[in-house]
């Protein structure tokens, strides 16, 4: 296991608890890379433009590297390259900020051929700005002399960029087998819902425990990377839900940009799921539904969204109901369940389904024929039976789309 | 539902040695995630020789919202005010106020940034000011 020190700079007249806070998603974080946490260090001042902390606490630091080896040095604020570089040369060890920490996780967890692109494309973005100072950095005790490394400082960013044209052609072509998928879920009837959240509140859970599949699970940020789709039936009709990759704090936009790919399943849903760890202090609750709000607010159109409070077995009803009335206004549609238990699940049904397009009710008479009985077959296949009578003839009462019925009325009309 | 009042001042840069402010004030009935209806809106110029500060930014908002007959909670962008924490802005003003947390009250601060720039340069315009 590798080992690493934590470091984190805080903000002069910051809240304590928010800054206990955001440490402790950083030590989570850090386990969820594999690191073993040796050492934390904080310090409450103004970034240096040089070092970020003051030179005395990088000292400070370069001393404890020395005496325990670590073998990375984790920053909680983002660093510019030329105070990466300063720090790893005072302390003589690699240094990271926690995006780099997050990109880590990605790139350890990510399989697919899809999921390798966006953690590269990710990789990319953040480099870009930094790539000029880096070859400068780098060599700079090799100018030989009037525009010494120039042009070379120019390609790598140009090789960078290029890079990121050729992956970024690739995931759209990706992207656009998944709209047309998409379209065609929409096009045989299935409702589209999705579950986001912040990272561990149980999501892939709730997923699992919803249709009964073995999603991987665990107590630990960013289990999942790669959506995955299953069906699900609410009240006779099937909805596809997917489990997505959780919101962090601070996720910068070209994270959110290189994963759009895998957003996109959130923002062209037709309900959202937005899972809350209930079990948690309520400003945690709140902070957390906030970033969620963040994230999605600008993509977000016209989605109806359903806030699930999970793990409500951890809690009491009081802690609950508490958490209800005080985040009515971050929470739309409230619905208490528990993953682990079940319980909740028939309300939450009955919340996805007030929520999913409107079907319309009809009766029809059919002709009791071989063609009648394929056309009674498509439309269980398509809709909702409510009932169904054989006679001479089969009247049949069932709901679906609008699509659905002018289709069926066409074609009775056809047969009789 | 909840009534809430989105603000926004656009303008907060020098143009011809001087600051020419609109402060957009959009009065809004909302949910969590939704704008149920649209209350009523107003729109207030300033002109200042030197960079709004703090307590200018209160007195503007203050100025803008209470040309609105709806009542509610003031809503804005942290960043109108420099990033200042919360509680010491509330102290600021004689109003109920807060920075901005769900998708709605974002939602209806973009209405209120469309209305204070658009009227901005309206007023630019007919100032012919460049």
């Amino acid at each position: 296991m590798m080992r690493a020190i934590l470091v984190k700079r805080n903000d002069p007249r910051s809240e304590d608890e928010k800054n206990e806070l955001q440490m402790n998603e950083l030590r989570e974080l850090a386990g969820a890379a594999g690191y073993e946490i040796i050492f934390e260090m904080m310090q409450t001042r103004h970034p240096d433009r040089k070092y970020h902390l003051g030179r005395g606490k990088v000292e400070e630091l370069a001393q404890v590297v020395v005496d325990l080896r670590p073998d990375k040095i984790i920053f909680h604020n983002p660093l510019s390259t030329m105070q990466i570089y300063n720090i790893s040369e005072t302390c003589r060890c690699e240094t990271i900020d926690k995006f780099q920490l997050i990109l880590e996780i990605f790139a350890t967890r990510a399989t697919t051929h899809r999921s390798k692109l966006q953690v590269e494309l990710a990789r990319l973005e953040y480099e870009l700005p930094r790539a000029r100072a880096v070859i400068s950095i780098l060599k700079k005790d090799e100018r030989p002399g009037f525009m010494g490394l120039g042009g070379y400082e120019d390609s790598y960013a140009q090789d960078i960029k290029n890079r990121m044209t050729r992956i970024r052609n690739e995931l759209e072509t990706i992207q656009k087998d998944n709209e047309s998928l998409r379209t065609h879920r929409h096009s045989k009837g299935f409702s589209l819902a999705a579950l986001a959240g912040y990272t561990n509140a149980g999501k892939s859970t709730l997923f699992n425990a919803l249709v009964d599949e073995n999603v991987e699970s665990k107590d630990m940020l960013f289990t999942t990377l790669l959506p995955t789709t299953r069906s699900l039936k609410v009240e006779g009709r099937d909805i596809l839900i997917t489990d997505t990759v959780g919101f962090i704090e601070d996720l910068p936009h070209w994270m959110v940009d290189a994963f759009r790919s895998t957003l996109d399943e959130i923002f062209l849903a037709d309900v959202v799921l937005l899972v809350v760890d209930s079990s948690e202090p309520f400003e945690t609750v709140r902070k957390k539904l906030l970033v969620c709000h963040e994230t999605m607010w600008d993509q977000l159109q016209d989605v109806a969204i359903v806030t699930v409070f999970n793990k409500i077995d951890l809690i009491t009803d009081d802690e609950l109901q508490e958490k209800f009335t005080g985040l009515a206004y971050l929470a739309p549609n409230s619905v208490a369940v528990s993953a682990k238990t079940g319980f909740g699940f028939e309300q939450l049904k009955s919340e996805i389904r007030n929520i999913l397009p409107e079907w319309k009710r009809i009766e029809l008479i059919i002709p009791l024929s071989e063609e009648g009985m394929s056309l009674v077959a498509w439309i269980y296949d398509e809709g909702l039976v409510h009932d169904i009578n054989y006679t001479d003839v089969i009247s049949i009462d069932f709901e679906a789309r609008d699509k659905v019925i002018n289709k069926a009325i066409s074609l009775v009309n056809g047969l009789s | 539902m909840f009534d809430i009042i989105a603000v926004d001042i656009s303008g907060r840069h020098k143009v011809n040695n001087e600051y020419l402010m609109v402060c957009a004030a959009v009065a809004v009935s909302v949910t969590a995630d939704h704008i149920e209806k649209v209350n009523q809106m107003a729109l207030r110029s300033f002109r200042s020789r030197s960079a709004p500060d703090i307590q200018s930014v209160v007195k503007m908002v203050e100025t803008t919202v209470s040309e609105l007959k709806s009542d509610g909670v003031i809503v804005t962008e942290a960043g109108d005010f420099y990033n200042k924490p919360q509680w010491l802005i509330d102290s600021m003003f004689t109003r109920d106020f807060k920075y901005q947390e769900s998708i709605s009250e974002r939602r209806c601060i973009e209405i209120a940034h469309h209305a204070s720039l658009s009227s901005r340069k309206l007023l630019l315009k007919e100032l012919d000011i460049q």
